[in-house]
């Protein structure tokens, strides 16, 4: 099972790391994150230009079981896992991405 | 005919030959040099140039040139002249020489004209120095070049000079010393005894009618070491290093009963450069071990050589306008180190705080 996670991170590309830094961040201010947020960062930070793309992401992220998606209202809030904490810190630690700022949260 | 343009040149031109023409704007300065052929005063119109010299400004120098152009044009068709590129009189002088030259259509090459540069240590010497040469290095001296109006050019240094805290006479006999190594290689060919190869008067005028850059050396050749490795260690200091050869010239002097075959080594080495060099082997019976003088042609793009003495005149610039803070204006002194300034700054706004720390405080790691 181990061999089965570290694979799962070494093959995440840097949206997915985004979306994982985005969501603990927006989790460690209370602020809620969304699908729409996630979106707004990747194209603001050139990484996609299309909705679709944002949502392969979380949606490939939410069925590694890295984030949790939670209908609250009429949004799809995003919430990192245990797991997602796990593959998170092992990206941070090998720095195989550098973070970028979510101007949706930079922004509150 | 050598020629002595300005103090330093001038200086350098008399000892290479008793009968040289010096040129200065300053009557004073001309009669400082004992021997001379001619010297000839260049008129300024301001009256106290005549006594002042150009004062490290080139434009003096350039407005002397007018007087004494046609005399130098014919004075320096085929011959050699020697100036300084740092102070004003050789700088100027030579400049509008130099940009005549480079305007003709062609010049036969018994009529090219040499040139003996002499550089400033930028380390060591006046921004002013620095300053011209650049000047001088980026105009008139690449078009002359692009011209291929020339004959070889010697970029003499002085950083020797400063480096081993040389005399200016001392220094000036070493590199007159020096060339004359280089200028006796006709002379040794014709006197000595032919083992192989010739390198007769013509060939070699030949040779100074090339419009590159020339750097020469001598040494005593060792046979059982290979050549490029000898030439590396031998580069002559008191020129600027040479880049990769276009054209070559040596002379190898053995001693009596020598092998006269050592030389192919060297011709070996000049064709893995793709160089077929002119060369000549004779003998010397008063050398104990083979002595090797060599002449190298390369055509270092004038861009590449600015560049030293830019990032010199820019530290020139920085340690004035740092000395004149100093002098003038009083700054109080503060301690900050920008790490710590970004990561505060970056606290207040939130953004900082350690990924890795959040997903902590979460529970989730």
């Amino acid at each position: 099972m181990k061999d089965l996670f570290e694979e799962q991170v070494e093959n995440l590309s840097e949206a997915h790391f985004l979306v994982l830094y985005w969501a603990a961040q927006g989790e460690g201010r209370q602020a809620k994150y969304n699908i729409t947020n996630c979106f707004d960062d990747l194209k603001h930070c050139g990484i996609t230009r299309t909705k679709q793309t944002a949502v392969a992401a979380v949606e490939a992220l939410s069925a590694l079981r890295f984030v949790t998606l939670r209908g609250e209202g009429n949004r799809r809030n995003l919430y990192i896992s245990r797991h997602g904490a796990r593959a998170l810190e092992a990206l941070v630690l090998r720095q195989k991405f550098t973070p970028r700022s979510s101007a949706y949260l930079e922004g509150l | 005919m050598v020629i002595g343009i300005g103090g330093a040149g001038s200086k350098v031109a008399a000892k290479l030959d008793a009968q040289a023409t010096l040129i200065n704007v300053s009557e004073t300065e001309l009669e400082k040099i004992p021997q001379a052929g001619r010297r000839i005063l260049a008129v300024v119109h301001a009256e106290h140039g005549r006594f002042r010299g150009s004062r490290k400004n080139p434009s003096i120098g350039h407005d002397a040139y007018l007087s004494v152009r046609r005399e130098l044009q014919e004075l320096a068709r085929g011959g050699m002249v020697f100036s300084s590129t740092g102070g004003g009189t050789g700088n100027g002088i030579t400049t509008g020489l130099l940009q005549d030259l480079a305007a003709r259509e062609t010049i036969p090459e018994s009529e090219k004209t040499s040139f003996g540069l002499v550089l400033p240590y930028a380390p060591l010497e006046p921004a002013e120095f620095v300053r011209n040469t650049i000047d001088f290095l980026r105009g008139p001296l690449s078009e002359a070049i692009d011209s291929g109006n020339t004959g070889n050019i010697f970029l003499f240094s002085n950083r020797v000079k400063f480096e081993s805290r040389l005399s200016e006479e001392a220094f000036n006999i070493k590199m007159v010393e020096s060339l004359k190594v280089f200028l006796a290689i006709p002379d040794k060919n014709d006197t000595l005894r032919l083992l192989d190869g010739h390198i007769d008067p013509e060939d070699f005028s030949l040779f100074m009618a090339r419009p590159y850059f020339n750097h020469f050396t001598y040494f005593d050749y060792d046979p059982g070491t290979p050549f490029g490795k000898q030439l590396e260690a031998n580069t002559n200091a008191l020129l600027l290093p040479p880049e990769t050869p276009i054209e070559a010239l040596f002379l190898i002097e053995v001693p009596a009963g020598g092998d006269p075959t050592v030389f192919y080594d060297v011709l070996q080495h000049f064709n893995d450069l793709n160089v077929a060099p002119i060369y000549s082997v004779v003998e010397n019976p008063e050398l104990k071990q083979p002595f090797i003088t060599v002449g190298l042609l390369y055509s270092r793009k004038p861009a590449e050589l600015l560049d030293d003495f830019n990032k010199r005149n820019e530290q020139h610039a920085q340690v004035k306008v740092r000395k004149s803070l100093e002098q003038y204006v009083d700054l109080p002194r503060l301690d900050v180190s920008l790490e710590k300034e970004a990561k505060r700054a970056a606290k207040q706004r939130g953004s900082d705080e350690d990924i890795l720390q959040v997903l902590k405080r979460l529970g989730k790691l």
